[in-house]
């Protein structure tokens, strides 16, 4: 293999660790917000994604608009799902396996959704900043994939700062710590969740959006979105948006060396092994999850 | 008839701590400490929230490893050995707040109590072997008899989470009499008993150690107190006294410690 | 009396199930042997979801592996069904302990999404690996079997068959779950520390658990394999999973008995449904979400809370 394709794998696997740090950061608010792992986060890329396709294309919205409709969406999907389920799933303490359970569900119903309402078609958008080209160590990488990193790391910086210094952005910091404590302190702990889904909705949706330019979205590819998100997320500690980019890093090089030593087919087993061996060897490594022993 | 009273010195020694200590991050909570329980003894273990009681229950059953020292139960160290090795070996203990299995029924959670003493594996249940309902029928009528013996066979239908919970802290000890455990540690059994709940409680702890079970056990109640031959005081992850209750009263260092803080 | 009563209608529905396959049409015999085949990868994952608390996302890989070792060896090999089915089986146990040992270590989340990422990873090895499974043209022409010397090569006679072997794992699995390893199994989900201090082994218990619910997985797939004489990719994805995961939460993952309600509901409702083209999937997906949220215990919890809500 020539050093051009090496690169060309790299660069890519590069691009695509930040829509996965992405993911990944929106499935850590939502879990740093409710303590509930969204196996449903890949399908806000995926609707995120899509409206912003129809918006543009079927309705001519301008870029720009179009790509905020999409956010939209994703807000408004993680608005209704929380409204709709996750609040009388808490009002009833269901446990974990319940949520986990609804989400999957979730996912499944919205990717069938998706099938019945846009068929099979994969959808593409147009890159951000056009669809040139940029060479860099003998390699082509679409400017898109410039816009797609700075974006994500302006989010990231983003929301670091929502959570550090506004007021709403402490009270749902607040409620996901102690929820009785921000409750005694007047904090509405079921609107600060619902915020946190819509948010988390938003950040999918956004993923989404950045990525159709890329490798195009369809009904199907949710599922690997989140899990791929979840290793991001997991790797980085699941409470810090920064440990997602280097987590999602992880992910992206892992599946450029699957391309490049075995063959393409084999991105997904690279993303999902690494994923299993993390949680295995690092099962309360940087995420803290190690509960306290005996009584 | 009752048997001569037996020195700490005389008799056989079925847990020795030596030297335990142990950290949470910079949190200094077990500091050199030295606990003994002969056979059939009741020993009390008390001190202030956050001495370090608890810790040292883990430590015994294996739920956490210490950072230093020794447990040995009946003359042996068990450092090596898991949780379920040492329950196996006949250590058993309660938790602060009782944890029965809460889908279970009481005569099921009863039941349970038989676990380490059968032996049925996951093949011979599923084909139902004679040796496998043999075994399942002769638990299912000894726990009858643990349910009648502490007064909740009427209950045994129950599910054990619907139960009020000084009933739950009966299902728990009718639990742990039903394993026959050489050791027993009782974590804070009185807290939620009403008077004549904890008055119970001692008859069922006296019957303990008159089976020859060893209790350890740790209570705020110091009325409970009462039934320990011997009780040791730990403070800020220290044993500052050991003796018997009466004794362990006017000791001017454990009322400027603990019972004046009280 | 209520007794005498569940008798009677356990006789009334033995007499129809079994005059079942010469009233109905063809068609809906088939969707019967379906429901059987489903029903009994579902009720690996009811043991483990009903006993042990684990959501299994990853069965659709075990299926696979019972439906290729069946058609790899008889076709491809061409030695007798039986060693396809005992091989799958064999392999099966073997890769769930290999792959449960670490991540049964692993609890609520991260061990439901660890079995998601292994079904897909068996999803991307059975595509990738056509030299082995004929990737997306499938393997054809595998054998139907036959029960000493008699052919079961029609629905009606195959429908007696699976549901025979069906209602043979719904019985040892009740034995299992009334039995010592079962109490275990219960408690060490209601309380983990306490079924611990009672010498309850958690891991070794939920690996075989996960080794159990492989070899049911696996015998589906071997009984699918036979049944449909084709097989390929687009049978064993995660799809696939979520659908056997939704038997047991249909119905209420603590009762095994349940599994039937579970696997006739799978089956049937994409039949009933099938006017809607596509959109039976997301009927699907919204009867899993719909029960997750309006009935904790399933269908079958479901006489209790009307109870519970309008008193009685
Ligand atoms: N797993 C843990 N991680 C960190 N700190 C812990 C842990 N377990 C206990 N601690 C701390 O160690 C100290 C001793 O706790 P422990 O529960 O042993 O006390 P205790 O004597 O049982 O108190 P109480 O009377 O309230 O039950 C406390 O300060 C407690 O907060
Ligand atoms: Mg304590």
């Amino acid at each position: 293999m020539s050093w051009g394709l090496f690169w060309q794998a790299m660069l890519s696997g590069i691009t695509n660790s930040f829509v996965y740090a992405l993911i990944g950061i929106g499935l850590a608010v939502i879990f740093k917000g409710t303590k509930v792992i969204n196996a449903m986060q890949g399908e806000f890329a995926v609707v995120g994604g899509i409206v912003t396709v129809f918006a543009l294309q079927a309705y001519g919205v301008p870029y720009f608009p179009a790509a905020l409709i999409g956010i939209a969406a994703g807000a408004l999907l993680g608005l209704i799902v929380d409204i709709l389920f996750v609040r009388p799933m808490m009002r009833r303490k269901a446990g974990e396996e319940s949520f986990l359970l609804l989400t999957i569900g979730l996912a499944f119903t919205i990717s069938a959704g998706l099938l019945y309402f846009v068929g099979r078609d994969s959808y593409l958008l147009p890159g951000i900043g056009g669809s040139g080209v940029v060479e860099m160590f003998d390699a082509f990488i679409p400017v898109h994939s410039y816009w797609l990193v700075g974006i994500s790391v302006v989010v990231v910086i983003l929301l670091r700062l929502f959570y550090t210094y506004s007021l709403t952005g402490l009270a749902m910091a607040a409620t996901s710590i102690d929820p009785i404590g921000a409750a005694t302190n007047g904090i509405n702990v079921t609107l600060m969740r619902t915020y946190t889904f819509a948010l988390g909705g938003a950040v999918g949706a956004l993923a989404g959006i950045l990525v159709a330019p890329l490798v195009s979205v369809n009904y199907h590819m949710g599922i690997a979105l989140t899990l791929k998100g979840f290793a991001a997320a997991i790797l980085g500690g699941l409470a810090n948006p920064i440990g997602a980019v280097v987590g999602g890093l992880v992910i992206g090089i892992s599946e450029a060396l699957a391309v490049i030593g075995i063959s393409s087919g084999y991105k997904d087993i690279a993303a999902m092994t690494v994923m299993i061996i993390v949680m295995i060897v690092m099962p309360n490594g940087i995420l803290g999850r190690a509960g306290r022993r005996g009584g | 008839m009752s048997p001569a009273p037996v020195t700490a010195k005389s008799a056989r020694l079925v847990l020795d701590v030596q030297g335990v200590a142990h950290r949470f991050g910079g949190l200094r909570v077990l500091e050199d400490v030295n606990i003994a329980a002969p056979e059939s003894q009741i020993v009390g273990l008390i001190g202030p929230n956050g001495s370090g009681k608890t810790t040292l229950f883990n430590i015994i059953t294996g739920f956490i490893r210490p950072r230093s020292g020794t447990v040995s139960v009946n003359g042996r160290d068990v450092a090596q050995d898991s949780i379920q090795q040492r329950s196996r070996d006949g250590l058993l203990r309660t938790f602060q707040t009782p944890k029965v299995f809460d889908h279970m029924t009481v005569l099921e959670n009863v039941m349970m109590g038989m676990h380490a003493h059968t032996s049925s594996g996951v093949l011979a249940t599923m084909f139902a072997m004679p040796s496998a309902r043999r075994e399942l029928a002769s638990t299912r009528a000894s726990a009858l008899q643990t349910c009648e013996r502490f007064g909740i066979a009427h209950l045994a239908a129950t599910r054990a989470g619907e139960l009020p919970a000084g009933l739950r802290r009966v299902v728990e000890l009718a639990r742990a009499h039903q394993a026959k455990p050489k050791l027993l540690l009782l974590d804070e059994p009185s807290s939620g008993l009403s008077g004549p709940e904890i008055d119970t409680l001692r008859g069922w702890i006296r019957v303990f150690a008159s089976e020859g079970t060893t209790v350890l056990l740790v209570s705020h109640d110091m009325g409970l107190m009462d039934v320990c031959d011997v009780v040791n005081v730990l403070y800020f992850g220290r044993v500052i006294a050991t003796g018997p209750m009466a004794a362990i009263r006017d000791d001017q260092k454990v009322r400027d410690a603990y019972l004046g803080a009280a | 009396m209520a007794f005498a009563r569940n008798k009677l209608l356990i006789a009334a529905v033995a007499v129809v199930a079994l005059l079942l396959p010469l009233l109905l049409q063809r068609h809906y015999v088939d969707v019967m042997v379906f429901a059987g085949l489903y029903g009994i990868a579902g009720l690996g994952v009811a043991l483990l979801l009903g006993q042990c608390g684990i959501v299994s996302l990853g069965q659709a890989f075990f299926y696979g592996i019972g439906a290729y070792s069946s058609a790899y060896l008889c076709v491809t090999l061409g030695l007798s069904p039986i060693f396809g089915i005992v091989v799958g089986a064999a392999l099966s146990a073997l890769i769930a302990f290999i792959i449960g040992w670490p991540i049964l270590r692993l609890t609520g989340f991260f061990l439901a999404l660890a079995t998601l990422a292994i079904g897909m990873i068996g999803g991307i090895l059975f595509y990738e690996w056509d030299w082995l499974t004929g990737g997306t043209l499938g393997i054809g022409g595998i054998p139907t079997l036959s029960l000493f010397g008699f052919e079961l090569n029609t629905p009606q006679r195959y429908y007696y068959f699976v549901w025979a072997i069906f209602l043979v794992a719904i019985w040892l699995s009740h034995n299992l779950v009334t039995g010592r390893a079962g109490l275990a199994m219960r408690a060490m989900r209601d309380a983990p520390p306490a079924a611990e201090a009672l010498a309850v082994d958690m891991h070794a218990l939920k690996t075989k658990i996960f080794v159990l619910c492989a070899v049911l997985g696996s015998l589906a797939g071997s009984l699918f394999a036979h049944y449909a004489t084709y097989v390929s990719v687009q049978s064993f994805t995660v799809e696939r999973s979520i659908i056997f995961l939704l038997i047991p939460v249909i119905a209420g993952a603590a009762s095994v008995w349940g599994t039937i309600i579970g696997a006739l509901f799978v089956a049937l409702a994409p039949e009933l449904l099938s006017g809607l083209g596509d959109a039976h999937q997301v009927l699907f997906g919204l009867a899993l979400v719909l029960v997750v949220t309006l009935l904790p215990e399933g269908i079958v919890g479901l006489p209790k809370l009307v109870m519970k809500r309008f008193g009685a």
